[in-house]
């Protein structure tokens, strides 16, 4: 699992969690188990710090043994099964993929693994011998992407030269889209499960749609993507929650102000992490709905108190959702719950037919790229 | 003049300001000491816009300056220069230990302009003034380009903190002198009519209800 996991030692060791024992790699720092650094005033940063009984513990370990079935060895098995059960597989992914097995889980729904396979050498190209304009850009906010976690703190450190190659990786692979602050949120949270490499790879598939539609757009001149997503949540949240709908108006507030960040980082900016890993599970499986879905379940969680609100403390609220709100068991089967695939095709084109052309390149054409650089 | 804490009965004047810059010079660890003093050397780069509001008391009036924090790169521009309308002051921020945030200030003002009225009231921040074996910048230099351009300058430290409430209340105490002087004028002319504030764009409240025009500010920045 490359230079992440060596360092890694909060995540995916259910077992330590549970005997309560956690390696500490820096003396004086604490840790949450996914390698958080624990600030005294953040009492429960994972929302799960409590030992977890012995009941709990047999069910993860069954969990994790079902997993490994359905996947095989090195993940062999998977596209046979969920060919076979994909509604089981998708039930599964909704109920959180056990944190040991998703690193490479994700890279088999992400298509990225495909992807190494047919480019091998690539990376290593990218890496090592091609230069970038972004450079400096990315140096500048190398330190500034999860300033807390462990694995990104150290100057210089392993954490932080991965997140610099696989970025300037990107920036030389894909030079209309080049580096874009948020995208360091989004590789710095692969780099956590996965090699550097690995992560790389996920990357190209998420913007060049190698299994969902490409979300290149969201970092594109004009982040085009950005603006039809919210022009699409607006419109959603108008339908689905008419009285939020009718404050925000009031109000004068639009998703600009609060939802630009769900998008362009996939929640991985500033919510707590646990919850942020539990909807990368279903994004990477089921695509971009899930996000509109989970801001909705989050408007609709808060609805009573959204209503009451002015202006500043509504932007506030809108900013720092309460943590009962951001409890992935009770938020996640409420985003399950509203649907929203039919309309979001429907408002897109009602988008594209406002501005012109469409926002996203035809899926076939990035295919064909993709193999062509083999 | 004190700053108040947040909380408290409703403001006077509500005045919209904005802090634009390039990426990493500090807009978001000034705002962070000004309405909290904290300050995070690692602060997490801003996506988007951020929002903060802070009280302030001008001449026993107590005024409100909403804040918006705007996210400093390029390819950003497309969702924050939407955030410059009924701008009524502005920071414009560059860092004195790097010279291509100078240069590029042109553009700032170029994009300000744009999107916002011409008479925002605008300060130049030379931020990082701490570092001060690093300054790439000169104070002459600052000075030089903001009197050009007719700004207010100002250098400022987020980290030691020095000029950063000054740099926000030249601004406020600007735009809160101009619509005085603005207000006296038009009481003069409009002595009667104490309802002339009922239209126009909302930038300015007076008592959280009547609204002032735009055209209340033209009266010049500096």
């Amino acid at each position: 699992m490359g230079g992440a996991a060596a360092i890694n030692l909060g995540s995916g060791m259910e077992k330590k969690k549970i005997d309560d024992y956690e390696p500490i790699p820096i003396p004086h720092v604490r840790v949450d188990r996914f390698g958080f650094v624990i600030q005294e005033l953040n009492d429960s940063p994972d929302g799960l710090t409590k030992n977890r009984s012995a009941c709990q513990y047999a069910r993860e370990e069954r969990r994790i043994r079902k997993w490994r079935k359905m996947i095989g060895i090195g993940g062999s098995d998977w596209k046979h099964y969920v060919r076979r059960k994909p509604h089981v597989v998708k039930r599964r992914i909704r109920k959180g993929i056990p944190d040991c097995l998703r690193g490479l889980v994700w890279q088999l729904i992400s298509g990225s693994r495909d992807l190494l396979l047919m480019n091998p050498g690539v990376y290593e190209q990218l890496v090592i011998y091609e230069t970038s304009a972004s450079e400096l850009d990315i140096i500048r906010d190398i330190s500034r992407t999860f300033p807390s976690h462990i694995f990104f703190q150290q100057r210089h450190g392993p954490g932080q030269r991965s997140l610099y190659n696989v970025l300037k990786a990107y920036s030389v692979f894909d030079r209309d889209v080049g580096y874009v602050q948020g995208m360091g949120f989004v590789a710095g949270l692969l780099l956590l499960y996965m090699s550097e490499e690995d992560a790389f790879w996920l990357l190209v598939a998420l913007l060049k749609g190698a299994v969902h539609a490409p979300m290149e757009g969201l970092y594109l001149v004009g982040l085009p993507l950005v603006q039809q997503y919210l022009f699409q949540f607006e419109s959603l949240a108008r339908e689905n929650l008419p009285k939020v709908g009718e404050h925000f108006t009031q109000e004068m507030i639009n998703p600009s102000m609060y939802a630009s960040q769900w998008f362009i980082t996939v929640f991985s900016y500033s919510f707590p992490f646990h919850l942020a890993l539990r909807i990368w599970d279903v994004f990477l499986y089921q695509g971009v709905k899930i996000v509109f879905k989970v801001g909705l379940a989050l408007l609709k969680y808060c609805q009573d108190d959204l209503i009451k609100l002015p202006f500043e403390k509504l932007i506030h609220a809108l900013r720092n959702f309460p943590e009962d709100a951001m409890n992935p068991d009770t938020l996640l089967p409420m985003a399950y719950s509203i649907k929203v695939s039919k309309r979001l095709e429907e408002l897109k084109l009602e988008y594209e037919k406002k501005n012109g052309k469409p926002a996203e390149e035809p899926k076939g054409k990035q295919k064909h790229l993709l193999l062509k650089m083999h | 003049m004190a700053l108040c804490t947040e909380e408290e009965q409703s403001e006077d004047y509500l005045f919209k300001v904005v802090l634009i810059g390039d990426s990493a010079v500090g807009k978001s660890n000034l705002l962070a000491r000004f309405a909290r003093d904290e300050f995070y050397p690692n602060s997490k780069s801003t996506i988007g816009v951020e929002f903060q509001t802070q009280k302030m008391d001008i001449n026993g009036k107590e005024v409100k300056a909403q804040i918006w924090d705007t996210a400093g790169q390029e390819r950003f521009r497309a969702v924050t220069s939407a955030y410059y309308r009924g701008a009524v002051g502005a920071l414009l921020v560059y860092d004195i230990s790097r010279r291509q945030t100078f240069d590029d200030i042109g553009r700032w003002l170029n994009e300000l302009h744009t999107h916002s009225d011409m008479n925002v009231v605008t300060i130049l921040v030379g931020n990082k003034s701490d570092l001060k074996d690093l300054r790439e910048v000169s104070t002459a230099e600052g000075k030089a380009l903001a009197e050009a351009q007719g700004l207010f300058f100002i250098e400022t430290s987020a980290l030691d903190s020095s000029n950063v409430a000054a740099a926000f209340q030249t601004v406020v105490i600007e735009i809160y002198n101009i619509l005085s002087r603005k207000v006296i004028q038009t009481q003069e002319l409009k002595k009667e009519d104490p309802a002339w504030m009922g239209s126009g764009k909302t930038i300015v409240l007076h008592d959280g209800n009547q609204e002032v025009d735009g055209q209340a500010k033209k009266g010049g920045c500096c």
